[in-house]
């Protein structure tokens, strides 16, 4: 009842993964193994959207467990430290920027030159491309590039206007087509499996850039073509001659490390083409990594204490009671003509079940093991915080009912989920890590 | 079986507050059908049980597989009834992650089971006990926040145990004409609320999908009552019913539309709402109307009528036979009726026993005799297809049975559902 079906599940069940779990299964910082075990931080602070999931679900597809949600306080406190990885996916990139500041900058720039792995994707990705250089994002220009999507006086959409522009000083980010496109590789790519034999993957282009101006021998994917599964804002002859052989990702190191950034969401969960690409870029990292001196990290044990037995087993009811009621609410929420705009970024209802279904569908795993999480706090934190959702939820849609205005209900609910969610896949990852490392099965009881 | 949810029991005890999951007994193959159903309400006949259960196909993509199931003892009788779980409540009685659910025992305070996505809540029902099925439907609905919860209430007539009482399905009739609503009022249980967002998955998922579509592109399109009528005597329903008939409405994954929405509180010739908020009633079960219309009331009073009792959660088919009036008009002399129909005696119309085995509504369709029209509601409550449907569509049982192996693996013939009612009477 708990798997996942349909398209999302198949995806998830794509051979591709394999040569990913199996890499990284091996990896560890034990004798004889030539990579390390990475850690991975994932931010989900202020300005990310929600396709932040889709990073930590691309991890967990490829077995990398090692995973922590940061914000931007963490990030310019040192929290950057120890880790492999640094993964910034969409959103609101003015958001971002300010919040991150000039300390979040040269903690980026730090992390990348001690030999961390930075992958952008789409606001991730405009975050660091040199070719945006007005404040605030001055202080993060980490690979060449410009953007080809600006213009000063774009011409009118044929479709999703609220899709269409972001405000970019004087001029106008547009984005011309929206949904799947398909990418072939640049010089950066060659000998990756997803690209053999010339192929090509198909990844959804949600708004990021299409950039020009890097290295040849940088460019990891260049467009090469449109799909019938994309909304075209231009004509679709328009869309292609703006796109056509344009970097749609580039790689760039600097010192021991790396920066990947790209237009198309290379995290998302049903391009698993395109998940190959991201994770082919990860492997090559750590191996120069590992061949650079070995790993950065050892897994740490939880010291924390659990709950233990039948409190546990009742706060994981709990959790299932009231993510099952919000998610019940959420799904009415869907029906509605209904929009809310956060910063720059524009939030459709459907964006409260998606954060719900993450935990959902990992619950009857937590559950199981309920008794194992430590500190055992974070058991009754969620419990507390998806109960506060559901009455969120339900008053934020009896406000649309009777025709309110929902924006400043929705902006809190939208908020507490993206930190509920962060804070349910901690539990959740820290849970299969254990399961990964043989850290104790049994709980110290209380 | 668990494509399609078969396993676990839900055990509700309204005594005790508690509710606890156990496994089906494996001698059922397939599944938690209503003869398992009747074999454990025997088992359980100590607690007065009442339970709530769907059949193998039901909620899936099969045409009319919107069938469920309430079974208990009825007071009228005094052996055990089942009544119909139709319209939308059968599939999401599935989808809300139970296949069968027993209550035993009687509830000290009033209460609402809230079952959702396997999740089984005990609900205080304090706020909503005394109210009618139209605003308990309403409260449930607005308290969880989403109107596609099926609610499966009482009203004030189910609450003081009337033999008349009829459980509501949200806020129409249902088919219970053996006073289950009784039962759940001497439960203190005011109404059970299904939701969820599951999905129903079959062992087989292509076949069974290819062969439901082909049954249902080969299935007659049809509307109103007449082509359910039984005789002379029910004849012209349709046409007595038309100036207030403003649409059609089918149950769940059904393509003939029997049920008839009526308009007399707003035009019905209005095609949306012109910001009336309740237009009129949707008429689940022709018999009540034909009852009336034989006493000589006309479409409209006969409708109000039948409003009145079903918000009241009085079986509209027996309350019209009881209704001691003649035909009236007037809303408030309606109402006065109705109100002091709630809380009498009654008969269970037209046979008690035939409500005990398992019959769809009281009327027995036109095609074939009535030991016929029992084997075809005791496959249909097994297969969870609508049993009008079955002799009426010319879709044959065998092909439905033969889904039962691509849905959910397990073989089922006509030869079968009588052995399983055998053995549940043994
Ligand atoms: S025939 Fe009528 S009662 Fe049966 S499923 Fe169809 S609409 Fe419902």
């Amino acid at each position: 009842m708990t798997a996942v079906r349909g398209r999302l599940g198949k995806a998830e069940r794509d051979p591709v993964f394999e040569r990913y779990r199996k890499a990284f299964l091996f990896a560890g910082p034990n004798e004889g193994r030539t990579t390390a075990y990475p850690r991975v931080a994932v931010y989900t602070g202020s300005g990310a959207s929600h396709s932040w999931i889709w990073f930590a679900d691309l991890m967990e597809r490829i077995g990398l467990y090692d995973i922590t949600f940061i914000v931007e306080s963490d990030m310019s406190s040192g929290g950057l430290d120890g880790f492999d990885f640094l993964l910034v996916g969409g959103g609101d990139t003015y958001a971002m920027a300010e919040s991150l500041g000039g300390d979040g900058a040269r903690a980026i720039l730090r992390f990348v030159g001690d030999g961390g792995l930075y992958l952008g994707s789409c606001a991730g990705a405009y975050l660091v491309l040199t070719g945006v250089d007005l404040e605030p994002f001055t202080p993060f220009r980490l690979v060449t590039g410009e953007m080809r999507n600006v213009m000063p006086d774009p011409p009118k959409p044929r479709c999703l206007d609220h899709k269409y522009l972001a405000r970019y000083g004087e001029e106008w980010v547009f984005h011309p087509v929206y949904g799947e496109v398909e990418v072939g590789p640049g010089d950066a790519a060659a000998g990756f499996p997803c690209f053999d034999a010339g192929a090509t993957i198909r990844a959804p282009l949600f708004g990021g850039p299409i950039m020009e101006g890097a290295h040849k021998d940088e460019v990891l994917a260049r467009f090469s073509g449109l799909s019938d599964r994309a909304a075209f804002l231009w004509p679709r002859g328009d869309v292609l001659r703006l796109v056509d052989g344009r970097a749609a990702a580039v790689v760039s190191s600097i010192g021991e490390g790396t920066v990947v950034v790209s237009g198309p969401h290379l995290e998302h969960p049903l391009f698993p083409g395109a998940n190959a690409l991201a994770a082919e870029v990860l492997l090559r990292h750590c191996a120069r990594k590992g061949e650079l001196g070995g790993g950065r990290h050892t897994p740490g044990r939880g010291g924390d204490k659990p709950v233990g037995g039948e409190e546990a087993e009742s706060l994981a009811r709990e959790i299932r009671r009231q993510v099952s009621n919000a998610r019940i609410v959420a799904f009415g929420l869907e029906k509605m003509p209904v929009t809310w705009r956060i910063g720059l970024k524009v939030w459709e209802p459907e964006k409260v079940r998606m954060f719900l279904d993450y935990a959902w569908y990992r619950l009857p795993f937590v559950a199981k093991r309920a008794a194992l999480v430590s500190p055992g706090e974070r058991l009754a934190h969620l419990a507390g915080g998806y109960g506060e959702v559901t009455q969120m939820a339900r008053s934020v849609k009896a406000r649309i009912e009777s025709g309110e205005d929902s924006q400043a209900e929705a902006e809190l609910l939208l908020g507490t989920l993206k930190e509920l969610t962060a804070a349910f896949l901690s539990v959740y990852f820290k849970l299969r890590l254990q399961e990964r490392t043989g850290l104790p099965e049994k709980p110290r009881t209380s | 079986m668990d494509f399609m949810y078969y396993g676990d029991i839900l055990i509700v005890d309204l005594e005790a507050g508690t509710t606890e999951e156990v496994e089906i007994d494996e001698a059922w193959r397939a599944g938690p059908v209503l003869p398992a159903a009747l074999e454990l309400f025997r088992r359980h006949a100590q607690d007065n049980p009442l339970l709530l259960g769907s059949g193998i196909l039901t909620g899936t993509t099969a045409p009319a597989s919107c069938l469920g199931f309430v079974l208990g003892a009825s007071q009228i009788t005094g052996g055990p009834a089942v009544a119909p779980l139709d319209m939308f409540a059968g599939a999401e009685m599935k989808l809300s992650g139970f296949s069968m659910v027993l209550i035993k025992g009687n509830s000290p305070d009033p209460v609402y089971l809230w079952l959702h996505d396997g999740v089984a809540d005990l609900v205080d029902a304090s706020p909503i006990t005394g109210k009618d099925t139209w605003r308990t439907c309403d409260a449930i609905r607005e308290e969880m926040g989403e109107q596609l919860i099926q609610v499966v209430s009482i009203g004030p007539a189910g609450e003081a145990k009337s033999d008349l009482a009829s459980f509501s399905i949200n806020y129409w009739g249902s088919g219970d004409n053996a006073a289950l609503g009784a039962l759940m009022g001497a439960k203190n249980l005011k109404a059970v609320a299904l939701r969820g967002l599951g999905m129903i998955d079959a062992e087989d998922p292509e076949e069974f999908y290819n062969r439901t579509m082909d049954l249902l592109r080969g299935s007659p399109s049809k509307k109103g009552f007449d082509w359910v009528s039984r005789g002379p005597e029910d004849e012209g329903i349709d046409a007595w019913l038309k100036p207030l008939a403003h649409r059609h409405r089918s149950c769940f994954a059904c393509p003939c539309a029997c049920n008839t929405f009526v308009k007399y509180n707003e035009d019905p010739a209005v095609m949306g709402s012109d910001g009336v908020q309740e237009p009129g009633l949707m008429v689940t079960n022709p018999a009540a109307a034909l009852w009336l219309r034989q006493g000589g009331w006309g479409a409209e009073g006969a409708c109000r009528a039948m409003e009145a009792m079903t918000r009241a959660g009085i079986d509209a088919v027996r309350g019209a036979r009881e209704m001691s009036t003649g035909p009236l008009e007037d809303p408030t002399e309606i109402a006065a009726a109705v109100e002091a129909l709630t809380g009498s005696a009654g008969a269970a119309w037209p046979r008690g026993e035939g409500a005990g085995s398992g019959i769809f509504g009281p009327r027995t369709p036109p095609q074939g005799s009535e030991d016929r029209w029992l084997e075809v509601n005791r496959a249909a409550y097994v297969l969870g297809i609508c049993p009008l449907f079955l002799v009426t569509s010319g879709v044959e049982l065998s092909e439905l049975l033969e889904l039962c192996l691509p849905a959910a693996g397990v073989e089922v013939d006509a030869g079968g559902i009588k052995e399983m009612f055998d053995r549940a009477r043994a």
